[in-house]
């Protein structure tokens, strides 16, 4: 099941990422949920189409077996740390670079 | 026609992204440096991911369903376009919801590009 390990650490890096590495914060706020929220089911229905048509095959060793839209549980695992790694990431390097309108239109 | 079943997918999304982004004018271009940079980090830590995957066998691509074309002969490009699709879409979702919600409390001032 070393899928399964994979994916929650994957989760793990991806929360500590946003509250203390880069300290966005995202999971904090209500956008980011309705964000992940939206994507979510997208997520599912791409992954019912990767795995009804075998397209991606996962070996039944490495995830505890349960599945959503066709997809191991573990996907969702996955989707939900790469979706708060992009928008952590993506917020932080938009306000290093200064991208915010609020920052470039800030008086000095 | 079954070897573009991977493709068909990623086309689903890049289609979705290109319609919000035009409808919402979010003016993406703008942002591609800030793009590059993130995609860079995520493309980083999760093609290895997938590299390990494929080579220790967690999972694997049906050949009759991809275009063939492999990175390191282990990830099909359609893995590498999965991960420029999939972080854009997640950004311009983001940047949607945030120019939609505006003036609500989801939002606040420095959230706004």
């Amino acid at each position: 099941m070393i899928y399964s390990d994979i994916a929650l650490d994957a989760v793990l890096v991806a929360v500590l990422t946003d509250l203390f590495l880069l300290r966005t914060q995202l999971l904090t706020r209500g956008i980011f949920w309705l964000t992940y929220g939206l994507i979510l089911p997208f997520q599912l229905l791409t992954n019912w189409w990767l795995t009804s048509k075998n397209i991606v095959m996962y070996s039944s060793s490495e995830i505890i077996g349960k599945r959503i839209a066709g997809a191991p549980i573990e996907d969702l695992l996955f989707g939900f740390s790469m979706i708060l790694a992009t928008l952590s990431l993506w917020v932080f390097i938009t306000r290093k670079l200064n991208l915010g309108k609020q920052q470039s239109d800030r008086p000095l | 026609m079954a070897h573009y079943h991977y493709l068909l997918v990623l086309a689903f999304i890049a289609v979705c992204a290109l319609g919000v982004s035009l409808s919402f004018r979010l003016r993406v271009p703008r942002f591609w440096q800030a793009f590059i940079l993130t995609d860079a980090a995520i493309m980083a830590l999760y093609l290895a991911w997938d590299f390990w995957a494929v080579a220790h066998k967690n999972w694997s691509f049906d050949s009759s369903q991809i275009l063939g074309a492999k990175l390191l002969h282990r990830i099909p490009i359609e893995e590498i376009a999965f991960f420029i699709i999939v972080p854009l879409m997640t950004i311009i979702t983001y940047l949607a919801l945030t120019k939609l919600l505006s003036k609500t409390k989801f939002v606040s001032d420095h959230d706004l590009f």
